[in-house]
């Protein structure tokens, strides 16, 4: 096997030069064909906001084109000069290659440890490779082994567990407390585009309503009108506090909009229902003591960050794991293509051996024949064939060991000659 | 019949400690694990009591009984609440009773006539009292994962971080729903049980057995919260700590000898 991965991650390279070789779907897909043809290679091109990876393959053992090369490559397409990418272009050969890829499709080399979104880039990928051809049995098993990878670190460990969008935490907020929302009411305040994009999670809860209060009645109506709600005039902000069941505040106003004081009577005439208050204004709208932990639950812009952090925290101390399935799957992926490739020969060595063998006692047994009894006759047979598996036992272990260890090419080529295979 | 309550009260127990390994490492082998040595437990159980046939007026007859009920009510909510930390507050419960039945073990009293037609009355008397003990523990449990997530939500902890439970809102309505259900069969059940305290004519069968006084501050604890919560309105909270002490109370109350069984005994 031979494989080389070569390009530029958020840890080599800063946004600027990324941006200026970040390919579109187009120009990727000519990209991997061009590197196909051009280098008579197996190719494909991973491009995404925050790397660009050119994999190239030959399965037989033939060199590859070094990272020059492939600098030169990148920067004819996208006219920069290859000098300027070559101290932040990463080469990984090999092993190292294939190792590599696992942990992208892992999501173990993201900017977010454990974010779902890269799986699916490495699969449009190499599918788009083998739309345009570039993509051959052994790119296509490499990617078939990285998307099985990415599965057993998502299913395996606790990696992707939890969301780390500020919307999101809010959310997972909200159904820590509610079962079911069919019955219930949202009051959103203010229209932040943090909220808006907050509010669009929690439409997906489907509410029983919506109500929209802001200073400005249009912009309520706005508001209102994009997620299907109603606008309520500021001045009844205390009556649509009493009726919902979630509040979602995102106002721009430079003073506390309430206060505990102004919250008690809201909260007396609640009868002692539930209300979540999702405060994610800066300065903050709600006043921090209208938490109590018991009917008032107030989250604030810090604390749904600080539960971000808990969670990439968490996420990382999966990661010990996740790099172990990705070495186990790893060398899984090198002993089945080493299998896979070296079958071939084995089959022939295999068959070579066995005519040998039949060649030897054929005519010994042709020249025993009455003299032994059936039993002594299976039993020189059976010595045999043991003594010929003991001599294939060698190279064949030798060959599983070689395709591991990158020297699979050499050995092959070596075994082909010593037993005279071609 | 070579099944003892060590069997399946160690099955639960090892179903217990595989949960609590799977706290710490979420994998599924661990899971499956767990719910086979609970499965294991809770055939075990049920064939002990199918041959025991234990009597539920007996301290020992109504935990184990009551472990049972408990034991289905854990595979139920493990099968169907996978990704919580259900196991975690059912299983102890049902341990705790297997190990309090395995000390008030002595008395051996069957069912015995207590399920005949001529007990009728009183066999409905126990199957009541014994189903209004699964609502209140049902309602304990729900409370205690009630107070475990709300101190989490209190103290704005991660939705990830300690144990997954369901939402406030499922569980108060898990406790408030075991609570309205345990009330009437309390009630129905206290009532047949002191229309047969005339019937019989031994001195021991009063008023003032500490099961009857206790079965009797039950149903009161039980009214109380009934009141609270739709009287007085009074949060899901405080409710959860008053069906905390309804349980307690619940399991003194069992743990006491049955009148009729002690005059039984005495017969």
């Amino acid at each position: 096997m031979n494989l080389v991965a070569v390009g530029i991650s958020f840890r080599s390279a800063s946004v600027d030069l990324r941006e200026k070789i970040a390919f579109t779907e187009p120009r990727r897909d000519q990209a991997s064909g061009d590197l196909a043809s051009r280098y008579g290679c197996e190719a494909a091109v991973l491009s995404t906001c925050n790397r660009v990876e050119l994999y190239l393959a030959r399965p037989g053992g033939e060199s590859l084109p070094d990272v020059n090369l492939l600098a030169e490559f990148l920067g004819e397409y996208h006219g920069v000069l290859p000098a300027d990418m070559r101290p932040h272009l990463i080469e990984r050969r090999g092993a190292d290659g294939v190792r590599h890829l696992f942990r992208v499709a892992a999501s173990l080399d993201s900017l977010i440890v454990g974010e779902g979104q890269i799986a699916g880039q490495v699969k449009t990928t190499f599918e788009a490779a083998r739309a345009v051809g570039s993509c051959g049995p052994f790119l296509n098993a490499l990617y078939q082994h990285a998307q099985k990878t990415a599965k057993r670190v998502r299913t395996e460990t606790g990696i992707s567990k939890g969301h780390v969008s500020v919307s999101s935490v809010a959310v997972d907020y909200v159904r820590q407390v509610f079962d079911h929302f069919g019955d219930k009411t949202i009051l959103v305040i203010g229209a932040g585009k943090m909220g808006r994009l907050t509010l669009k999670h929690l439409q997906e809860l489907k509410p029983k309503r919506i109500l929209v209060t802001n200073r400005s009645p249009e912009k309520a109506q706005d508001v209102a009108a994009e997620c299907g709600g109603v606008a309520v005039p500021w001045e009844s902000l205390d009556d649509a506090l009493i009726q919902a069941d979630i509040v979602l505040s995102t106002t721009g106003a430079p003073e506390q909009v309430v206060s505990e004081k102004r919250y008690a009577p809201v909260r007396g005439k609640r009868s002692g229902r539930t209300a979540v208050i999702l405060d994610i204004a800066v300065p903050r709208d709600f006043d921090p003591a209208i938490h109590d932990g018991e009917t008032t639950f107030v989250f604030n812009i810090d604390d749904l960050k600080g539960i971000r952090e808990q969670t990439l925290a968490r996420r990382r101390t999966h990661i010990e794991r996740a790099e172990a399935i990705v070495d186990d799957e790893c060398k899984r992926f090198l002993d089945d293509w080493g299998r896979r490739k070296n079958g071939q020969l084995i089959a022939r060595l295999t068959q070579e051996f066995e005519a040998k063998r039949r060649e030897v006692i054929e005519p010994l047994l042709g020249r025993l024949n009455g003299k032994l009894t059936e039993k002594e006759r299976q039993e020189i047979e059976g010595a045999f064939r043991l003594y010929q598996n003991k001599l294939l036992h060698g190279p064949i272990a030798a060959l599983g060991e070689a395709s591991r260890d990158g020297n699979g090419p050499a050995l092959l080529e070596a075994v082909r000659r010593l037993f005279r295979l071609e | 019949m070579g099944i003892t309550i060590a069997c399946f009260g160690l099955s639960y127990l090892t179903a217990l400690g595989l949960e609590l390994a799977r706290q710490t490492r979420p994998v599924r082998s661990l899971r499956i694990a767990g719910l086979v040595f609970g499965t294991a437990g809770l055939i075990a159980h049920t064939i002990f009591l199918i041959y025991q046939q234990p009597n539920p007026a007996t301290a020992f007859g109504s935990l184990v009984l009551l472990a049972w009920v408990l034991a289905v009510f854990y595979l139920y909510g493990a099968v169907h609440h996978r990704t919580q930390a259900w196991a975690l507050f059912v299983l102890p419960v049902v341990v705790l009773l297997v190990g309090l039945s395995f000390i008030f073990q002595g008395g051996s009293e069957t069912i015995g006539d207590w399920f005949s037609a001529d007990n009728f009355w009183g066999s409905v008397h126990g199957i009541l009292v014994l189903a209004a003990s699964v609502g209140i523990t049902v309602g304990f449990l729900a409370s205690l994962m009630y107070l475990v997530q709300a101190r989490r939500l209190r103290m704005k902890r991660s939705p990830l971080g300690g144990l997954r439970l369901l939402s406030l809102e499922r569980l108060e309505t898990m406790n408030r729903r075991a609570i309205n259900l345990a009330f009437p069969m309390l009630t129905v059940g206290l009532l047949l049980g002191f229309m047969r305290v005339p019937s019989t004519s031994d001195p021991s069968v009063g008023w003032t057995a500490a099961k009857v006084l206790g079965t009797l501050g039950l149903w009161v604890v039980a009214l109380v919260l009934l009141y609270l919560r739709y009287g007085a309105q009074v949060p899901p909270r405080r409710l959860a700590l008053l069906t905390i002490a309804a349980f307690g109370l619940m399991l003194v109350t069992l743990v006491t000898a049955h009148p009729f069984a002690m005059a039984e005994g005495t017969r």
